[in-house]
């Protein structure tokens, strides 16, 4: 934790420069996609900062995981600019935009079923890593990756099940498999998708503590959706509602929590 | 847990080094027959290819995850590659061999490079088409391919005997069979199998999900290729029922007989089929005429009874006689 407070973050390989507190790593500009004529992001203007934890929250057909979409490439906008660290990704493919650093896990559990739970993290090692253009080395002698995707596994907790078919794993920790896959592309910004639906109560707080934790560890900046306001108002540095496809709010926990048109478009409806 | 993994793989080792060994002394057993061993010979010559023609399907199909309906067209590539060449350019048979999965390996990187643009239904539609259009070309290029009369007469190297040809035929299997697993295993087969598991979620991971499907599609076609270069020599000439979309199907059908995932599953399935085609042939010559009845109940019984085909099977049962031996 020291090292971000004075501004230098020990993060390895990328410029120091752009490592700034304030520095957005990620900026949305004016923002627009609709299908078949029904905008769905309409006019979203934002950026986030570097090392930030956030939130998006909005009723459902917000646009949340349309937001997300248009960030990691697999829908392209209308209209508008999205710059990661002042480059902008619009257009590019979402293994490229993967490899700038980019990473999101999903809302419905999205993972290689018929892999071993330690294949899908040594899968997304070696593409990472670009290794995947070798055809006769077998994968299993890489200890290397072999020892640092156990390592991811620790981390998520599910290093006892490496070996057993990911699509068998019980719900909870095939998401916790979904977060470790993205967390094996050793992303600069984490984008989770409702990364407690489907949980029990006692089982969402453990994912949030995950999530909480690898934060911290990472020292990454992460933004997730979330419907469960415990959560949001309990771990987020800065929230923003999207309504119908637009911004309307953007603050902190304190400051959303007051403002009068989240209360009217979102809260409200939620208390009525 | 882990004893128990590799005990499996102690006896699988011991039943891949018996079933090598039993083919490699099949044609001197076989020659002792006469006249029906000879006849055997040629079979299991046969079968041997078209395992390896089923194999090489399956790169795309059960580790792909893709059902292509054209790859006939590489092995009739393959084929007509190895009969042009030693009937018209007086090649030798080794050469010949080689340039067949080249030339197959560069028309699947064309026919690929399209196909792969496309998923699912459409992608064996693509296929299904592009191999049809090859075979049309075969057959209206008289001058160069001699049409539907094919070409006949390739030479036949004076060593090779009936027994030494099936040995070189299942040395070749062996070597591409050891390639094949290579690939399969390694960094590029993990990333096939990835994409085959979750398509999208793997354009996600960083994943050039067309590249990789691009060049699986190529190799594939490439030992499709040498397949139809060596069945071209088995039988002295080149048809076009080589390239027909009936031969794609073959591969196919033995794959889910033998299962799909795994890498000895469509060679078990071929010689299975074939076998039983065969000799069934020998019981009663009618019989061949219901044999596609037949081959359909066959393929209803592994659809609805062993979805993961013979190997699957073979896995379960194994499962339950080692859990029982546990209790």
């Amino acid at each position: 934790m020291e090292g971000y407070v004075n501004g230098s973050i020990p993060l390895g390989p990328f410029k120091r420069g752009s490592m700034d507190r304030d520095q957005p790593i990620l900026q949305v500009k004016d923002l627009s996609k609709a299908f078949n004529g029904n905008m769905v992001i309409h006019k979203v203007h934002f950026s986030i900062t570097e090392r930030e934890l956030s939130a998006i929250i909005g009723p459902n057909g917000a646009g949340k995981t349309t937001l997300f979409n248009l960030i990691t490439g697999y829908h392209l906008p209308d209209r508008g600019k999205i710059l990661f660290r002042g480059k902008e990704i619009v257009g590019m493919q979402p293994y490229d935009i993967v490899r700038l650093g980019i990473a999101r896990a999903f809302q419905r559990t999205n993972i290689f079923p018929r892999l071993t739970v330690l294949d899908n993290i040594v899968s997304t090692i070696i593409t990472s890593q670009r290794r995947n253009l070798d055809f006769f080395r077998p994968v299993s002698g890489r200890r290397g990756v072999h020892e640092k995707a156990l390592e991811i596994l620790e981390s998520v907790g599910l290093a006892d099940l490496a070996h057993q078919q990911s699509g068998m794993l019980a719900h909870g920790n095939q998401k916790r498999l979904d977060i470790a896959v993205a967390l094996a592309l050793e992303p600069k910004l984490l984008l989770l998708d409702e990364p407690t639906a489907g949980m029990s109560p006692e089982e969402r707080w453990r994912i949030v503590k995950l999530i909480q934790r690898l934060w911290d560890q990472l020292k990454i900046t992460m933004v997730f959706i979330e419907h469960d306001m415990d959560i949001v108002f309990g771990i987020s540095q800065k929230i923003r509602v999207l309504c119908y496809g637009s911004l309307i709010a953007e603050g902190s926990p304190e400051e959303i929590s007051k403002n009068e048109r989240v209360i009217e478009a979102y809260l409200g409806e939620e208390i009525s | 847990m882990k004893d128990l993994r590799s005990h499996a793989r102690n006896r699988n080792w011991v039943a891949a080094v018996v079933v090598v060994a039993a083919l490699f002394a099949l044609p001197f057993i076989l020659n002792r027959l006469g006249k029906i061993g000879e006849y055997w010979i040629w079979v299991s010559t046969e079968i041997i290819i078209s395992a390896l023609f089923a194999s090489s399907l399956n790169l795309i199909l059960g580790f792909g995850g893709m059902v292509s309906f054209g790859h006939a067209a590489f092995f009739g590539v393959g084929a007509y590659t190895v009969a042009l060449l030693m009937k018209k350019g007086g090649i030798p048979l080794i050469p010949a061999l080689m340039a067949a999965p080249m030339m197959a390996a560069i028309m699947a990187a064309v026919i690929g490079w399209f196909c792969v643009r496309l998923i699912g239904l459409y992608f064996a539609i693509l296929t299904l088409a592009f191999g049809q259009l090859l075979y049309m070309i075969v057959f209206q290029w008289y001058n160069f391919t001699g049409g539907d009369d094919g070409i006949h007469g390739i030479p036949k190297p004076a060593l090779l005997t009936p027994v030494n040809y099936y040995l070189f035929c299942l040395v070749i299997f062996l070597v591409c069979f050891l390639l094949m697993w290579m690939i399969v295993n390694s960094s590029f087969g993990l990333t096939i199998r990835t994409i085959r598991e979750n398509m999208d979620r793997a354009k996600f991971i960083g994943i050039n999900v067309k590249r990789f499907q691009w060049f699986n599609f190529i190799i594939a076609g490439a030992f499709a290729g040498l397949a139809g270069g060596l069945f071209t020599e088995l039988n002295r000439f080149a048809q076009t029922d080589f390239l027909h979309w009936s031969k794609s199907a073959e591969p196919i059908l033995a794959s889910l007989v033998g299962g799909m995932y795994s890498l000895v599953g469509p060679a078990l399935g071929t010689a299975v089929l074939m076998f039983l085609n065969i000799f069934l042939q020998q019981i009663h010559q009618d019989l061949i005429e219901i044999w596609a009845m037949i081959l359909g109940f066959i393929l209803l019984l592994v659809v609805l009874f062993a979805p993961d085909g013979l190997v699957g099977l073979y896995g379960r049962i194994r499962e339950r006689i080692d859990s029982f031996g546990a209790i």
